[in-house]
């Protein structure tokens, strides 16, 4: 086997894939057929979150840096989204990528004397990040973000095409989710993507195999911040309604938890993890009160019971299993 | 001269680790770096491979002055090392971690790699046969997709070494390559040493086990208490009446 030289290393097989892939087409057929349209607005909360989920886990998951602000770029790419639009008159699907692309440069300025940071002043400085942008766009200077009150604004529209229906929105959702999928799929099978791991195992080594490790570490915050942004723009013209309370630290704390719950440095863990903590979210909805405290507990039991999150315990019972057969 | 160190002095607050050292390191030779414990030698290898920059003097490689650059950069300059404790990337594979290796000789952008071109794909390729050529000189081959913490200590001391070796280096520095060897694996290091230098690549060895020292290295100088102390070829240090006391104390 070894001199056959088959060493690809994929993350999800193709079958697979094509399986998921299958599946997520069918849901909003099947959720209109049972009466259920909000359930296909709690998917498309699933799809954005994913995206920025995977995001996080290319600054957390892999290259090993914490992150506890990135509600903040989450609130950027909504907030610049709008704002392009309203006061520009900028197209909202260029304004989306506008917003994504200062995200990302105030990501990157923000990154390069982050990045020398020690893990615990790390984490302290992006909390402070967060409430500055929360702080932001809640005192506005003439309210151009609305302050308090909020800020409306219109669907995404491909020449004329609104994504007004919350079906129309998942697929649109759906596609974007996949792009952004296979981009970090791609970007973690390169030498980039090794580079962020070796980083997050050995920073010492890294720098010795020629790794410059700043360089890489703002290369892992610059995509975060992307993929945060562009969900928060989505977000944005999902809900044609934002106000600085969506964008307050427990909406990093809720990324976080995704992440670790479903599980860091894979493909699948955010996806995992987006979906079952949303669910949870409305299955809990009643306890809202309870939020904090049930992403807490959550966040206590998947680190001490399941490291490595709902896909890494998933892998490693299933490796288990396969060692068992190979006997 | 591949590599001259000119007067390197390191201090840490009031402690003079180097004083004033100065070595010349030959092309396509095996150089040996010897001394008492305490005596500066991985305090040396590290001002020279950019962990700490020299409070003074000068490194010179390949005709470039490196003094006091970053670790990357004087990788990149085709200066590897291995590291006294061992300092794999144990959760990464066997493979990944040649690969890790090779990272400044791979020339694939940020882009390629986001949209796997077919130029990134077939460099990479080329890359996973090139590390498992390096394995094989090795014969981890067949641990290859085995995670590096899981090798036997001997075994993560030689992945070490071809990691370093994955960069094509013009030079390595090996910080006590056969600390915690068993003598099998001793006789496999002298040999690899040799097969290092037969294909080009100059060595310069802390090492502590005498006998693979004296036996491999072309030139040998010891540092003791941060200076040099001495230098000439294997024969002539093992008579030095000044070494010989550094080492076993005077009477």
């Amino acid at each position: 086997m070894a001199d056959k030289l088959n060493l690809k290393t994929k993350s999800v097989s193709g079958p697979t894939a094509a399986i998921l892939l299958l599946v997520a087409l069918a849901i909003p057929p099947f959720l209109s057929a049972i009466n259920l349209n909000y359930g296909i607005l709690i998917c498309c909360f699933v799809l954005l979150y994913v995206v920025a989920v995977s995001g996080l886990d290319v600054v957390f998951g892999y290259s090993g840096q914490i992150s506890l602000g990135h509600a903040a770029y989450f609130a950027i790419g909504a907030y610049g989204s709008i704002m392009l639009h309203k006061y520009f008159g900028v197209t909202i699907v260029f304004s989306m990528l506008i917003a994504s692309a200062v995200a990302t440069i105030i990501g990157i300025v923000i990154a390069y004397p982050a990045s020398r940071l020690r893990f615990h002043f790390l984490s302290l400085s992006t909390i402070a990040f967060g409430e500055i942008v929360y702080q932001l766009v809640l005192q506005s200077p003439s309210a151009v973000t609305g302050n308090s009150l909020g800020i409306f604004t219109e669907p995404i529209s491909f020449f004329g095409f609104k994504l007004d229906t919350y079906t129309r929105f998942y697929y649109y959702g759906l596609a974007v989710m996949v792009i952004s999928l296979i981009l970090k799929n791609n970007l973690i099978n390169s030498k980039t993507g090794r580079a962020l791991i070796a980083i997050r195992e050995n920073a010492h080594a890294a720098d010795g195999a020629g790794i410059n490790v700043t360089r890489h570490k703002v290369i892992a915050f610059a995509v975060s911040t992307f993929y945060c942004a562009y969900a928060g723009a989505m977000y944005a013209h999902l809900v044609r309604f934002i106000s600085p309370d969506t964008f307050m630290f427990r909406q990093s704390v809720l990324f976080l938890t995704m992440l670790l719950f479903g599980g860091t440095g894979s493909l699948l863990g955010p996806v995992i993890g987006a979906f079952s903590v949303t669910l949870l979210n409305e299955a809990l909805r009643v306890a809202e009160k309870y939020q904090m405290f049930i992403y807490g507990t959550l966040m206590l039991l998947v680190i001490i019971a399941l490291p490595g999150g709902i896909y890494g315990s998933l892998k490693r019972l299933l490796n288990r299993f396969k060692r068992k057969e190979a006997r | 001269m591949l590599l001259s160190i000119e007067g390197v002095t390191v201090k840490f607050d009031s402690l003079i680790a180097v004083n004033n050292v100065s070595v010349n390191i030959a092309k396509g030779k095996i150089t040996g770096l010897i001394g008492p414990n305490g005596a500066g030698k991985t305090t040396l290898v590290n001002a020279i491979s950019g962990v700490y920059a020299p409070n003074a003097g000068k490194v010179v490689f390949d005709g470039e002055d490196i003094t006091g650059r970053r670790g990357y950069q004087i990788s990149k300059a085709g200066l590897a090392r291995t590291y006294q404790v061992i300092n794999l990337f144990e959760h990464m594979t066997v493979l990944e971690n040649v690969l890790v290796g090779m990272h400044t000789r791979l020339k694939s952008s940020l882009t390629a790699a986001f949209f796997k071109t077919r130029a990134e794909r077939a460099e990479e390729e080329a890359a996973r046969e090139k590390a498992f050529e390096l394995l094989r000189f090795v014969r981890l081959q067949d641990r290859f997709d085995n995670e590096a913490g899981s090798l036997s200590y001997g075994d993560q001391r030689r992945l070490e070494i071809i990691r370093g070796l994955a960069s094509d280096p013009k030079m390595v520095l090996l910080d006590e390559p056969a600390a915690g060897m068993n003598p099998v694996e001793k006789d496999d290091l002298d040999a690899m040493l040799r097969e290092i230098i037969n294909r080009g690549v100059t060595v310069l060895m802390i090492e502590h086990d005498m006998k693979l020292m004296m036996g491999v290295a072309d030139h040998v100088f010891v540092l003791n208490y941060g200076s040099k102390l001495a230098e000439g070829t294997p024969a002539e240090i093992q008579r030095n009446p000044d070494v010989i006391t550094a080492y076993l104390g005077d009477d």
